[in-house]
């Protein structure tokens, strides 16, 4: 009886929905409006009708202007990153003289006075704390002055603008234009700008914000860049231009990121996402002046220390992996030199070598820890002094003695070259898979992310390799 | 709008505390459950800091909750869990943070619904008040933003407007605190039925739609004859509502509105 | 390793590339072709010809064999077996020549149909799909949908009346939704009418049409009508047709007491302080984006103006019930307004 009169209702609702036709919701819509507007006619007035403030017109006025838009833009996002990378330095490496310079030797000198058999004190300091400790002095510092600055201008209204000044530029490409924020977003932490894509309410346009948000050059990855660029390009030219060349190479790889997101996104919005809903629109809200504590609160406890929770769970397994693929012998030869050696072949034909690829597998975590895995690895297979043992990871103040073991590794200037390259083009790390699993909530979409770039690091690496070796 | 003496509480509203387990609200060791709804942009966020004293982030920017957060407060010895949901422009289409809002409002039916709104754009987020009025009748408007409102000569009569809705209004400006001990004790007097709300419906519809919402309202009043907001389901059968058909078929929905 | 020669390699990645591109490229790639052959081809030319068949028998013509064979660009061989086969199965008899439909013949042919408008309705509504694309893909889905499938599509959707292109769609028991229109090539000058049905065939008549942008939806004025050219007017727009293509649109015709607004002009056209008053939005925003600029407030007699212009052209901010809200050109030029 009951479900009789359930499947009544049904049935009704489907004969009226019949009869009143296509019109339903647009009704509905106005008839709610038109409400409202009777509503605000007895209680609301406004004596300058609907226009908005004075300040916040002239403001916008300003900031969307022909002449003034774009440099303040670029102006202000020049500011942020110099700020960021620049600023990071001092904390940073404080905080590798306390976590790796300090408190390691501290916990190994504990370690021995309690008797730990080798293998464990190796696995747990050398292994997991080292890896944890690398990732928090070089992630933290950046993370701490990137993401308040940018929560400021977003709180200020300033970022709203930027996407509608932009947004013809993304249009071009399939994309929305607050993709420009995501973007920069991205700059400073890949998984953070993937968090951020919950802007764009578009789904088709959010998932090209998520799947290209890995061309974003972030914070893990520029002290790499910026380390072999001063050491291969910037011995390329004479000594007073090096500083110039290396800057002009990295930057160079930034922009080439952002080329590559605009191609991917455009190819993307043209196949396999042409089927998704793509909507379009951008409010303006009002400037609202920040509160500056309480956003440097907020974005610290929201952002930074989320994001650097998730990389310290990836870090520590890593670690782990690390030193025990250096430290477990298969025959005369640990697991690491296997990999290694198997790999070689395999890295030639990129302009690569085994020892980068070893490591961009087992730092997939974090790829703060590329480069001193880099060099433990190095020094592990070529034998030459150096380096803090098996498993250990270590970096050196000089770049002068990085690039000595480099060279010693068999680099040239083409494998700097193409390490640049691979490490702006190859998987996000596993935070930012993780958290790209978590938007979208489908497997497809996170492999889609996690493949595609590294086949065009391959394809890119690849070219630049053959073509290098036919003219030089 | 009627004020009753605080007498025993035979008029109490109560929230739903299966539906809501159902919604993955954990509403033990809490006497009301609110709702925190309002569009993108009104300082939703800040109103429920204020309220909780948490600090979630609150940007300047559209559509920034996506999920649900949740928060408390106690107030004369009672418990409150509030709840902040998705800010969206309106109820009526199928993107998810609607959905979320959507159905929270309607299964979980907390005790009191507080809809946030910008003093200085009234009219625009009327829209989503609307709509909420016709799901609950025990709603709470806080007028945000009143600084900014004041800043643009903005008059507002919440003698009028109170009326008109047929739900308290509330005056504030929750980045300076003001007007939150006023929404905090509007609150508990809607959720202890001290002041019971008489909310506006929705008017201006055209006729043939209008009968066709009282003839569908009619037969869901049939089966269910205690369901206040039969019209708001009426209209979400008339839109197609895949969630509340399939809830209707398997019955489940006797279990959301009991 | 001593093999290795940048040359050669570049050559087999270039080999790699030429045979991906082969296999892969859109439509004619050997991927896709493999794909479509291991479908059941009979399948999909029996119902093709019930739909033909249909479809020719509603306009009060029957077909022969030949006919059949010439229009469907099939192995001939093969079209000539699935009918011979389907005059065993029941769902077609031959009398001489002709093939004529019986009645589990049309019913099956109605639910390839239900299933083909259906499609294209949730393609409209739920998806990005350009207009262009919902006919081929549906004529590829129409064949794969189950009955099942079919309907739960159809309850999905809320059972709709109408396909995007104004055609109805069946119902489970084969009721379809009656179209009382008349072509716009036989209206007289003056009449207003509603465009209720565009055909979609032939393909270069139908492309043209949607190249005029005309759609199903709104509301048109004959303003002339001559043996040459018929000239109307719809949402501020003049549309100038040869009879042939007009004859492919249907409208109904609206009571008198209907006006129809006649100086409408389009949101993208406004210019900086200029104010306007909102009509509506076209038919052509449909789904989706069409609920979510009505949520915005862009609604019928809600007032506008331009709050702020782009340094790149677009978008433009619109300031609409007191809130500014940016919106690109393409969808500027679907709200109608009047100054």
């Amino acid at each position: 009886m009951k479900q009789k009169n359930i499947d009544n209702i049904i049935a009704l609702s489907n004969d009226l929905r019949w009869q009143i036709g296509d019109e339903f919701h647009d009704n509905l819509a106005e008839g709610i409006y038109a409400d409202a507007a009777e509503i605000v006619k007895v209680s609301v007035h406004k004596p300058n009708g609907d226009n908005r403030l004075r300040l916040d017109a002239k403001i916008d006025k300003i900031i969307t202007s022909k002449t003034w838009g774009f440099p303040l833009m670029f102006l202000i996002l020049a500011v942020v990153l110099w700020l960021t990378i620049v600023g990071a330095n001092y904390p940073s490496s404080m905080l590798a003289e306390l976590l790796l310079n300090t408190i390691h030797p501290a916990l190994k000198g504990y370690a021995s006075a309690l008797g730990l058999p080798w293998w464990l004190d190796g696995f747990l300091i050398d292994g997991v704390y080292m890896a944890v400790a690398w990732v928090i002095a070089v992630m933290l510092p950046p993370m701490a002055i990137f993401f308040p600055l940018f929560t400021l201008l977003e709180d200020f209204g300033y970022l709203p603008r930027v996407a509608f000044n932009l947004d013809h530029l993304f249009k071009l490409s399939g994309a929305h234009g607050k993709q420009a924020l995501t973007m920069s977003m991205g700059f400073g932490c890949n998984a953070a700008g993937v968090v951020a894509t919950r802007i764009i309410d578009s789904p088709r346009e959010r998932l090209i914000a998520i799947i290209t948000n890995n061309f974003s050059l972030c914070n893990g990855r520029w002290p790499t860049q910026i380390l072999i660029a001063t050491i291969f390009i910037g011995a390329t030219v004479p000594a007073s231009f090096a500083g110039i060349a290396s800057l002009g190479a990295v930057i160079g790889v930034a922009i080439l990121g952002i080329c590559f997101m605009f191609l991917t996104s455009w190819a993307l919005s043209k196949t396999v996402l042409k089927g998704e809903v793509s909507t379009f629109n951008l409010e303006l809200p009002p400037y609202r002046p920040p509160r500056f504590w309480k956003t440097i609160y907020t974005s610290i406890i929201d952002r930074t220390l989320i994001v650097l929770w998730r990389a310290i769970v990836f870090a520590a397994p890593a670690g782990a992996v690390i030193w025990l693929i250096s430290n477990i012998h298969i025959g005369d030869l640990s697991i690491a030199a296997w990999m290694i050696d198997s790999f070689d072949g395999f890295g030639f034909l990129f302009g690569l070598n085994g020892v980068i690829l070893v490591a961009y597998i087992v730092a997939i975590p974090a790829n703060e820890i590329v480069i001193p895995t880099i060099l433990m690895l190095t020094v592990l297979v070529t034998g030459i002094s150096g380096g803090a043992g098996a498993g250990v990871m270590f970096e050196l103040d000089s770049a002068n003695a990085t690039g000595e073991i480099l060279r010693a590794g068999g680099w040239t200037l083409l494998t700097a070259v193409n390490l640049m390259l691979f490490s702006l083009l190859h998987n996000p790390c596993s935070t930012t898979i993780y958290t790209i699993y978590k938007e979208t909530k489908s497997v497809r979409w996170t492999v889609v992310a996690s493949i595609l770039p590294v086949i065009m690091g391959f394809v890119v690496t690849f070219l630049v390799a053959q073509v290098w070796r036919l003219f030089a | 709008m009627e004020v009753k003496p605080k007498s025993a509480c035979d008029t109490c509203a109560h929230f739903n505390a299966a539906g809501l387990k159902k919604l993955g609200v954990d509403t033990s060791s809490f006497d009301h459950v609110i709702a925190l709804a309002g569009n993108p942009n009104t300082g939703k966020s800040t109103v429920f800091n204020a309220l909780t004293g948490l600090r979630q982030h609150t940007g300047n920017w559209p559509g920034k909750t996506v999920t649900r957060a949740e928060g408390g407060f106690e107030y004369n010895n009672e418990k409150y869990k509030l709840v902040d949901l998705p800010g969206t422009y309106s109820l009526l289409s199928t993107s998810e943070d609607e959905e979320v809002a959507r159905n929270f409002i309607l299964f979980g039916k907390p005790t009191v619904t507080v809809i946030v709104v910008d003093a200085s754009r009234l009219e625009r987020n009327l829209n989503l008040v609307l709509q909420i009025l016709e799901i609950t009748d025990r709603a709470v408007l806080c007028l945000n933003l009143m600084d900014e409102a004041k800043r643009n000569d903005i008059e507002i009569n919440t003698r009028t407007l109170a009326r008109d809705l047929g739900i308290p209004v509330v005056p504030a400006s929750a980045r300076y605190n003001e007007g939150i001990p006023e929404l905090i004790q509007t609150i508990s007097e809607v959720a202890n039925g001290s002041i019971v709300c008489k909310p506006h419906r929705i008017k201006n519809i055209p006729k043939n739609i209008e009968k066709a919402v009282e003839d569908l309202s009619v037969e869901i009043l049939k089966e269910y004859p205690d369901m206040p907001n039969s019209r708001w389901i009426a209209f979400r059968l008339l839109e197609g509502d895949q969630h509340i058909i399939n809830l209707l078929r398997t019955g489940e929905f006797e279990e959301y509105i009991s | 390793m001593n093999t290795y020669d940048p040359l050669l390699a570049l050559l087999v990645f270039l080999g790699i590339c030429l045979l991906g591109f082969l296999f892969f490229r859109p439509n004619n790639g050997w991927f896709w072709l493999i794909n479509k052959g291991s479908q059941s081809t009979d399948k999909i030319i029996v119902e093709d010809i019930l739909k033909r068949l249909y479809h020719n028998e509603n306009a009060g013509k029957y077909l022969n064999i030949n006919d059949i064979v010439r229009t469907l660009k099939q192995n001939d061989k093969m079209v000539i077996d699935s009918i011979d086969n389907m005059a065993t199965l029941g769902l077609v008899r031959i009398s001489g020549d002709i093939v004529k439909l019986t009645k589990s013949g049309s019913d099956y042919a109605l639910r390839i149909i239900r299933a083909h408008r259906l499609w294209e309705r949730y393609l409209a509504d739920k998806t990005g799909f350009n207009k262009t694309e919902w006919h081929q893909r549906a004529e590829r889905k129409e064949h794969e949908l189950s009955m099942d499938e079919t309907n739960l599509l159809a309850h999905k959707l809320g059972n709709p009346q109408f396909d995007p292109h104004g055609d109805p769609i069946p119902t489970i028991t084969g009721k379809m939704a009656e179209l009382k229109g008349v072509p716009v090539s036989e209206l007289k000058t003056h009449t207003i009418g509603r465009i209720i049905h565009i055909k979609d065939k032939p393909d270069i008549i139908y492309k043209q049409i949607m190249a005029e942008n005309i759609h199903i939806g709104s509301i048109i004025r004959v303003v002339e009508k001559s043996p040459e050219r018929i000239v109307f007017h719809s949402e501020g727009e003049a549309f100038k047709l040869a009879p042939i293509m007009a004859g492919n649109i249907t409208v109904s015709i609206l009571e008198k007491n209907i006006s129809y607004e006649e100086d409408i002009l389009r949101l993208n056209i406004l210019k900086e302080n200029e104010k306007a008053k909102i009509i509506g939005i076209s038919k052509e925003i449909r789904g989706e984006s069409r609920r979510r600029l009505l949520d915005l407030g862009f609604v019928k007699g809600a007032s506008v103006s331009i709050d702020l212009l782009n340094p790149l052209g677009e978008p433009k901010a619109y300031l609409i019930k007191g809130t500014s809200i940016a919106l690109r050109n393409d969808q500027a030029s679907k709200i109608l307004i009047k100054k």
